[in-house]
């Protein structure tokens, strides 16, 4: 199994002044894996990719991709190893067409160069169902094209290992289903995917594995149907999966 | 015209060749941008033609309107695109006066001096780089300026460069002052239209996308690989290239180089306003500020305190009421002089 991880997490810990975000937190992630992390509001679940990604720096512990150790590399190295998130609040270059968006992520994290770099852009806008809203300045997107480009612009970089951080929030059943769909397709071509949302219906029907944190550890680590049937997880979010399911996708 | 357009749509400008994906097409040229070349040159040939045509006050006011484009031009692209609020571009401004001066006195031709000068701005920026990038948002800003302050305090510690009541330029006597006001007429439109045509160039390419990813959002822009550090470093350096080659051209102009003078932070306030009311962060911006700020002050600085105070008004009215400078206003009806972006056009519309 240790031979084929892409992803391994070792004693990281963090904290913000008192609070505890990371409390040696250690799990890793098989190659072309999909793994689900679910979680109340503030366990520390945005905090843990920002760990992963590089805009976040750990207190102690260790991030390894294929191995190699992670935390003392700047984020865009860690995008041009493969690493790339995406941001529970979108942020997009909101003075940039969508095209430019996802193109300068093609040629700066997909180290991409002319026609190629072009042609990667139209693919994943075409992939992200954004074809229409190419010409479209970002600024002037809603929030389901918003999300859509976060994750058009994390797929233009090449990612091995894809971080999507609710990217399911607020969308209606039928978005919600596109995106599966997407994040399955994406999954189907090898990449690893480390997926956050409070949209549990989506994960149950994409992931290999689940992972709740509470405060920064690991409560609970399975097959998803194990891990929410688990009586810590269900004690978490006050009740059943419904009320997971309702919970916010959390603008904050 | 529509016929004209869709021939145009099929010979396009792209680098990319139509892509793979169904027949798409990248444009990055817009309609009103085609449709400026012509007058572009126009007025680029008039503008070089102008000495001939009027009295040399007439140029020597254009050469200030040309040293302040530069600025204007140069910290736009530092702030509006980098981040790098600079209020201290005036070190460069001196530094290159100071070059042509110390030039001219070992017996170089001041005007050949001038690249010279410009480029020793860009080899100074380099260490003061490392010293300032260390510095963030109003620190930088600050730092930036005690920088300025530094250089003019070393600047006059020198009696050969003048100390601080300034000399006057050597090596100009062989000329007469006609032609003298018409080369250095010709030597600051050169340093404008290269300023220019360098920012637009810089800004179509790779590193230029990737620094409008940084100025809409650096800390995004380096989640999908973008290395500001190193975008910003080559824009600094450049900004230094051209502030120093204007404080040259501001030299041979005055004909006197005095520290207060080249070294003034009423330098960085000039640049940022005709970048703020002009519009930061596009290429047009800087133009169309710098012709405000100069029909400004032609008809109204003989009104002393007045000028200064409708100037000032000016500033807040247009941050107030437009935050994109009057460039802004011109863009929401898709006007682009510069165009730097990029279009998909499909094979079924490309007459849009
Ligand atoms: N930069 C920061 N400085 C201080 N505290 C922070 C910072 N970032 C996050 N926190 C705090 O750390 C805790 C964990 O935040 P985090 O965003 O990781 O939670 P989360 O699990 O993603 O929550 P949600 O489900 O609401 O997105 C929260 O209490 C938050 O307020
Ligand atoms: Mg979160």
């Amino acid at each position: 199994m240790t031979t084929e991880r892409l992803l391994e997490l070792d004693a990281v810990s963090k904290r913000f002044g008192r609070v505890v975000v990371a409390d040696g937190l250690s799990f890793g992630v098989r190659q072309g894996e999909t793994l689900g992390i679910v979680g109340p509001n503030g366990a520390g679940k945005t905090s843990l990719f920002g760990m992963i990604s590089g805009d976040l720096r750990v207190d102690t512990g260790d991030i390894r991709l294929s191995g190699t150790s992670l935390t003392s590399l700047s984020t865009a190295r860690r995008v041009r190893s493969g690493v790339v998130r995406t941001h529970q609040v979108p942020r997009p270059f909101t003075g940039m067409t969508v095209f430019e968006n996802v193109l300068v992520a093609a040629q700066q994290g997909g180290g991409l160069r002319a026609s190629h770099a072009v042609d990667r852009t139209l693919e994943v806008i075409e992939e992200t169902g954004l074809a229409e809203h190419a010409n479209v300045v970002s600024g002037r997107l809603g929030l389901l094209s918003r999300k859509r480009l976060e994750v058009a612009r994390a797929l233009a970089c090449g990612p091995r290992l894809l971080l999507l951080d609710e990217v399911a929030g607020g969308l209606t059943d039928p978005e919600v289903d596109t995106l599966v769909s997407i994040v399955r397709g994406v999954n189907a071509r090898g990449v690893t995917v480390l997926w956050i949302e409070h949209v549990v219906r989506a994960l149950v029907s994409t992931v290999d594995r689940l992972v709740c944190l509470a405060l920064g550890s690991l409560v609970a680590e399975g097959k998803p149907s194990e891990v929410l049937a688990r009586p810590e997880v269900k004690q978490i979010f006050l009740g059943t999966g419904a009320a997971v399911d309702e919970a916010p996708g959390g603008l904050p | 015209m529509t016929e004209m357009a869709t021939r145009e749509g099929a010979a396009d400008e792209s680098p990319a060749a139509p892509s793979q994906v169904s027949g798409v097409r990248i444009r990055r040229s817009t309609r009103s941008s085609r449709l400026a070349i012509a007058p572009a040159l126009i007025v680029l040939a008039v503008l070089a033609y102008l000495p001939f045509l009027f009295a040399q006050d007439t140029t020597n006011t254009m050469v200030n309107f040309f040293i302040l484009l530069v600025l204007g031009m140069t910290w736009n692209v530092l702030a509006g695109y980098a981040g790098l609020v600079s209020v201290g571009q005036q070190a460069f401004l001196g530094a290159g006066a100071y070059s042509v001066l110390w030039l001219a006195q070992q017996g170089m031709d001041p005007l050949a001096a001038l690249p010279v000068a410009a480029v020793f701005c860009g080899v100074v920026a380099i260490p003061v780089s490392w010293l300032v990038f260390r510095l963030r948002g109003g620190y930088f800003a600050i730092g930036t300026w005690a920088v300025a302050e530094v250089f003019a305090l070393v600047t006059i510690r020198s009696s050969a460069l003048g100390g601080g009541t300034g000399t006057n330029l050597p090596g100009l006597d062989g000329y007469d002052p006609v032609t003298l006001g018409a080369l250095t007429y010709w030597a600051a439109l050169a340093i404008a239209v290269l300023t220019l045509l360098g920012s637009y160039l810089m800004l179509r390419s790779r590193v230029g996308l990737a620094l409008t990813a940084v100025r809409d959002d650096d800390h995004a822009a380096e989640g999908v690989g973008v290395r500001p550090a190193g975008a910003k470093r080559v824009v600094y350096l450049l900004a230094a290239i051209g502030a120093g080659a204007a404080g040259g051209v501001l030299a041979i102009s005055q004909l006197n180089v005095q520290a207060d003078n080249v070294y003034g932070v009423q330098w960085a306030a000039y640049m940022i306003f005709v970048v703020l009311i002009g519009g930061i962060g596009t290429l047009e911006g800087p133009i169309i500020g710098t012709i405000v700020f100069f029909i400004l002050q032609q008809t109204l600085a003989s009104h002393g305190a007045w000028y200064l105070i409708l100037v000032g008004l000016v500033a807040v009215v247009m941050a107030l009421w437009s935050p994109r400078g009057l460039w802004g206003i011109a863009e929401r009806f898709g006007v682009h002089l510069f165009p730097v972006g990029y279009r998909v056009v499909h094979p079924e519309e490309s007459q849009s």
